[in-house]
C-alpha cells in the first residue's frame, strides 16, 4: 500500500464525521428557511406587515441551499447506498477529500454571512438573533479543524464590531434598521414594549430548542461512536487471543520434528482457542479415495475407531472439500451432507466446518471444527480456520519435505559409503598379508590408498552430518547433560590415540560441574572434532591439553590447547568456513575435510555457546568454547 | 558341537562379504554367507550358526534390524549373538532417524555393533570375546 494512500484513509476516517454531517447541515438549513417564513407570517398576521430584507435574506439561503444540494448529489460518493450507511472508505479519492473541505467551508461561511444581514436588519448588535452565531461557532467547531472554529469566530467577533460602528448613535447607519426604525420608534408605546418582549421570549425560545436539539444529537452520535469503539475494541479483542493463539500454534508446529507431533498440535490449539468442540486432522492415502484420521482433539476414541476410514464417495461433506471447495458448513440437520448423522449426533456435535489442508492445488487432506452448538460459526471464523488450515497445510508439506531430504541424505550417503567401505576392507586384507606377504613398497601403495579412502569416508560422513543439521530440523531434543561424563568416556579413546602417536595428552575435569542443555551426541562430536585436531595437528612428542572447568562469567569453559604447528593469523577468519584448510595444515597432513570446525561452530551455535582461537605459528594453538 | 564354529555373514555387499570369508577362514571359522535378510533366516532355519554377523541395510533400510527381532521373539533363535555391521556411524545408529525409530523402545537384541569399513583385526578380537561370553552363558544356563 503507497504512503499516500494511507494518509487519505486515514484523513477520511477522521473526516468521516463531516462528510455525514454536510447533508444534515442542508436539512437543517430547510428548517431554517420554513420556520424562518413562518415568523415572518406571523409578524405579518399580527401587525399586518411584512418583513422585506428577512425574507429576502430567507430566500437567498433557500437559493444557495438548493444549489448546495445539487452539488452535494454530484459530490456525495455513496448516492446508491444513501448518506447515513457505512461507507467504504476506499471508493474516496484524494481529491475528494478536499473538495469536501471546501464544500463544508463554503456552507458556513455562507450561514455565517446570511445570519448576519439578518442579525443587522434585525436590530444590530442589540438583534436577539444576535445569540444564533454562538451555535454557528458550535457547528464549526465539531466540523472543522479548531484553527478553523476561530478564524470564524473571530470573524463573526469583527462583523458584531462593525455592525456596533454603524449603529445609530455611533455612527450613520447606511441603511435604516429595521428593529430600531419600526419598532423602537414607538417607545412609550406598550404594544411595542410587548413586542419587545415577545420578540426576546421568543428568540430564546427558539436558542433553548436549538441548543437542546445540538447537545442532544451529538450526544446521540457520541453514544453511538462509543458503542462503535467498545465493538471494535471486542473484536480487537477476539482477533488479539486468535492471532496469539495462531502465532503459538504456527511457532509450536515449526518446532516439530515429526508429523504427527505437528498436526496433534495444530488440532489442539486450533479446539482450544475457538472454545470449540473438537478438532480433527484426516489425510488422503495415496490413491485419493479414502482420508484417514492423522490427528483429533477432543473426538471419542470409539467415534475416531468407527471412522477409521472415511470412503470419500460415501461422505458428501468431506468430497465436497476434497472437489475443491473452499470450507463447507455442516449443521446435523441437513440430511444429505452427513452418511451417518446419527453417529455425530452421539458424539454431542451439532455442526462442523471442513476446510482443505491444500499446497498449492494439491489438497493433503481434511481439516475439521467441531461445535456442540448449531449454526455457530461465522463467517469470521471460517476465514480464521481456513488461515490455520493454510498454515497446518503448510507446515505438514515443509515438514515432510525436510524429513525426505533428510531420508534422501542418508541414503546417498550409504550408498556413497557402501562401496568405499568394500574397497577398504578389501585393501586391509591385503595390508595384513591375508592373501599372502607384499613387499614393503606394495604394502606402502596399498597403506597410502587405505588412507586416501579413509579421508573420502570422513568426508562423506561430515558432510552428511553437516547437512543434517542445517535442515530447518532440529534433530536433537536437548535436555541436560553432564559434560564431565561424556568428556571422560571420551578420554580413554583419546587416551589410545595419543598414545600411538607419543603424544602426551592430559584432561582436567572438574568434579561437580552443572549440566548444560545439549545431547551426548552433539557434545561428543564437538569434543571429538577439537580434540582430534589438536591431535592431529601436533607432531610426535608433544603435549594436549584438555580443560573442562566452570567458567567465571557462568557456564562451562573447554579448553582445548595443544604444542602443534599452530594456525597463521591470517587464516583465523577463515577458519570456520567449509572445507578451508591453513597452508601449514595442509603440508603438515593430507587427512582433514576442512569441516571439522565447521561442525563445532554449528553446535556451538545450537548450543548458544561461544568459541575463541588463540594460536602461535610452531607454539601452538588453544581453542577457548564457553557454554551456557 | 563339531569342532569348526558357524558363523553366517549376512550383507548384501558381495565384496564385503567375500573380504570377510577371507578374514574368518584364516581363522578356521566355517563360514556361510545370505545376501539379503530372508536367505538369512532361511540359512539360519537350515542351521543354527554360532554367531551372525548382520548388515542394517540391505533389501529394504531395515532388513537387518527386522531379522534381528525376528530372531529375538524366537525361543530357538534368541540367543544367536549377532554383530551388527553398519556404514552409519553406531551414534547414529543408535539415537536413530526416524526409520529406527520402532526400534528404539525396545531392547537392542543385537551384542556388538561395527562401522563399516571393518577392520580384520577388531572384528576377530570382537568375536573371540562375544563367543567366549556366549559359551560361558550357555554353560551356566545348561548347568
Amino acid at each position: 500500500m503507497q504512503p499516500g494512500y494511507v494518509l487519505v484513509k486515514e484523513q477520511l476516517f477522521f473526516r468521516k464525521e463531516l462528510i455525514e454531517r454536510l447533508p444534515w447541515l442542508i436539512r437543517l438549513r430547510w428548517a431554517v428557511v420554513v420556520f424562518g417564513f413562518a415568523g415572518c407570517g406571523a409578524i405579518y398576521f399580527f401587525w399586518q406587515w411584512l418583513p422585506l430584507p428577512l425574507m429576502a435574506i430567507l430566500s437567498g439561503v433557500l437559493c444557495y441551499n438548493l444549489l448546495f444540494l445539487f452539488v452535494w448529489r454530484r459530490l456525495s460518493p455513496f448516492k446508491s447506498q444513501g448518506a447515513h450507511s457505512d461507507f467504504d472508505s476506499s471508493f474516496i479519492r484524494a481529491q475528494d477529500v478536499l473538495r469536501f473541505n471546501v464544500f463544508a467551508h463554503a456552507q458556513i461561511s455562507l450561514d455565517l454571512l446570511a445570519l448576519c444581514m439578518a442579525i443587522w436588519y434585525s436590530g444590530g448588535v442589540c438583534s436577539p438573533l444576535a445569540l444564533f452565531v454562538i451555535f454557528h461557532i458550535i457547528l464549526t467547531g465539531i466540523l472543522l479543524q479548531p484553527l478553523s472554529c476561530y478564524l470564524y469566530g473571530v470573524l463573526v467577533l469583527l462583523t458584531l464590531g462593525g455592525l456596533v460602528w454603524f449603529q445609530p448613535g455611533v455612527h450613520s447607519p447606511i441603511f435604516p434598521l429595521w428593529y430600531q426604525h419600526v419598532i423602537l420608534p414607538h417607545d412609550g408605546n406598550p404594544v411595542a414594549k410587548d413586542f419587545i418582549g415577545i420578540v426576546r421570549y421568543v428568540t430564546l425560545v427558539v436558542a433553548v430548542l436549538i441548543t437542546a436539539f445540538l447537545v442532544t444529537t451529538l450526544k446521540l452520535s457520541l453514544r453511538t461512536k462509543g458503542r462503535e469503539l467498545l465493538r471494535l475494541s471486542k473484536a480487537i479483542d477476539a482477533s488479539n487471543t486468535k492471532l496469539t493463539a495462531l502465532y503459538d500454534m504456527v511457532k509450536e508446529m515449526g518446532m516439530s520434528t515429526e508429523s504427527k507431533a505437528l498436526m496433534d498440535s495444530a488440532t489442539r490449539r486450533a479446539a482450544g482457542i475457538m472454545g470449540v468442540k473438537a478438532c480433527s486432522i484426516k489425510l488422503l492415502d495415496e490413491q485419493h479415495k479414502n482420508l484417514r484420521f492423522a490427528s483429533t482433539y477432543g473426538l471419542s476414541e470409539e467415534y475416531i475407531k468407527s471412522k477409521e476410514s472415511i470412503d470419500i464417495q460415501k461422505s458428501p461433506i468431506n468430497r465436497k472439500i476434497i472437489d475443491g471447495a473452499v470450507y463447507a458448513i455442516g449443521h446435523i440437520e441437513e440430511r444429505d451432507y452427513f452418511a451417518y448423522p446419527e453417529d455425530i449426533r452421539k458424539e454431542g456435535i451439532a455442526s462442523l466446518i471442513c476446510l482443505p489442508l491444500r499446497v498449492e492445488k494439491r489438497i493433503l487432506g481434511v481439516f475439521c471444527v467441531y461445535s456442540d452448538a448449531d449454526a455457530s460459526f461465522t463467517e469470521s471464523d471460517v476465514r480464521f480456520f481456513a488461515l490455520m488450515a493454510d498454515l497446518t497445510a503448510m507446515e505438514i508439506e515443509k515438514l515432510n519435505t525436510q524429513l525426505n531430504r533428510i531420508w534422501f541424505l542418508q541414503k546417498a550417503a550409504h550408498q556413497l559409503r557402501s562401496p568405499l567401505h568394500a574397497v577398504v576392507s578389501m585393501l586391509r586384507i591385503l595390508q595384513k598379508g591375508y592373501l599372502g606377504e607384499m613387499n614393503v613398497k606394495q604394502e606402502e601403495t596399498v597403506l597410502r590408498c587405505e588412507k586416501r579412502l579413509e579421508l573420502l569416508d570422513s568426508l562423506v560422513k561430515d558432510l552428511l552430518n553437516l547437512s543434517i543439521r542445517r535442515t530447518a530440523l532440529n534433530p536433537d531434543a536437548l535436555h541436560r547433560v553432564q559434560l564431565s561424563e561424556v568428556l571422560r568416556v571420551l578420554s580413554g579413546l583419546f587416551g589410545s590415540q595419543a598414545r600411538e602417536k607419543t603424544i602426551d595428552i592430559i584432561f582436567h575435569i572438574d568434579e561437580n560441574l552443572p549440566a548444560v542443555m545439549a545431547t551426548d551426541r552433539l557434545l561428543d562430536d564437538l569434543f571429538t572434532n577439537l580434540i582430534s585436531n589438536a591431535l592431529k595437528y601436533t607432531p610426535p612428542g608433544g603435549k594436549v591439553t584438555v580443560c573442562l572447568t566452570r567458567a567465571e562469567e557462568g557456564g562451562i569453559r573447554l579448553e582445548v590447547a595443544d604444542t602443534g604447528i599452530g594456525i597463521p593469523e591470517q587464516d583465523f577468519s577463515r577458519l570456520f568456513s567449509e572445507f578451508y584448510r591453513a597452508e601449514n595444515a595442509k603440508d603438515f597432513t593430507e587427512t582433514g575435510t576442512g569441516l571439522g570446525l565447521v561442525i563445532v561452530k554449528e553446535i556451538l551455535d545450537q548450543l548458544k555457546g561461544t568459541i575463541s582461537v588463540s594460536s602461535s605459528i610452531g607454539e601452538g594453538s588453544t581453542f577457548v568454547c564457553h557454554l551456557p | 558341537m563339531s569342532g569348526v564354529t558357524d558363523i553366517l555373514v549376512i550383507d548384501d555387499d558381495k565384496d564385503l562379504v567375500e573380504s570377510m570369508r577371507i578374514i574368518l577362514e584364516s581363522r578356521q571359522y566355517g563360514v556361510r554367507v545370505a545376501y539379503n535378510g530372508k536367505q538369512g533366516y532361511e540359512k539360519i532355519e537350515a542351521k543354527i550358526p554360532d554367531l551372525i554377523i548382520l548388515d542394517v541395510m540391505m533389501a529394504t533400510d531395515t532388513d537387518g534390524f527386522d531379522l534381528a527381532y525376528k530372531l529375538k521373539h524366537q525361543h530357538e533363535y534368541q540367543n544367536i549373538p549377532i554383530i551388527m555391521a553398519t556404514s552409519f556411524p553406531q551414534k547414529m545408529a543408535e539415537e536413530g532417524s526416524d526409520k529406527f525409530q520402532h526400534i528404539l523402545g525396545e531392547s537392542w537384541p543385537i551384542s556388538h555393533f561395527i562401522e563399516k569399513p571393518i577392520d580384520p583385526e577388531d572384528l576377530l578380537i570382537i568375536m573371540e570375546k562375544i563367543l567366549a561370553e556366549h559359551k560361558i552363558e550357555m554353560n551356566q544356563s545348561s548347568v
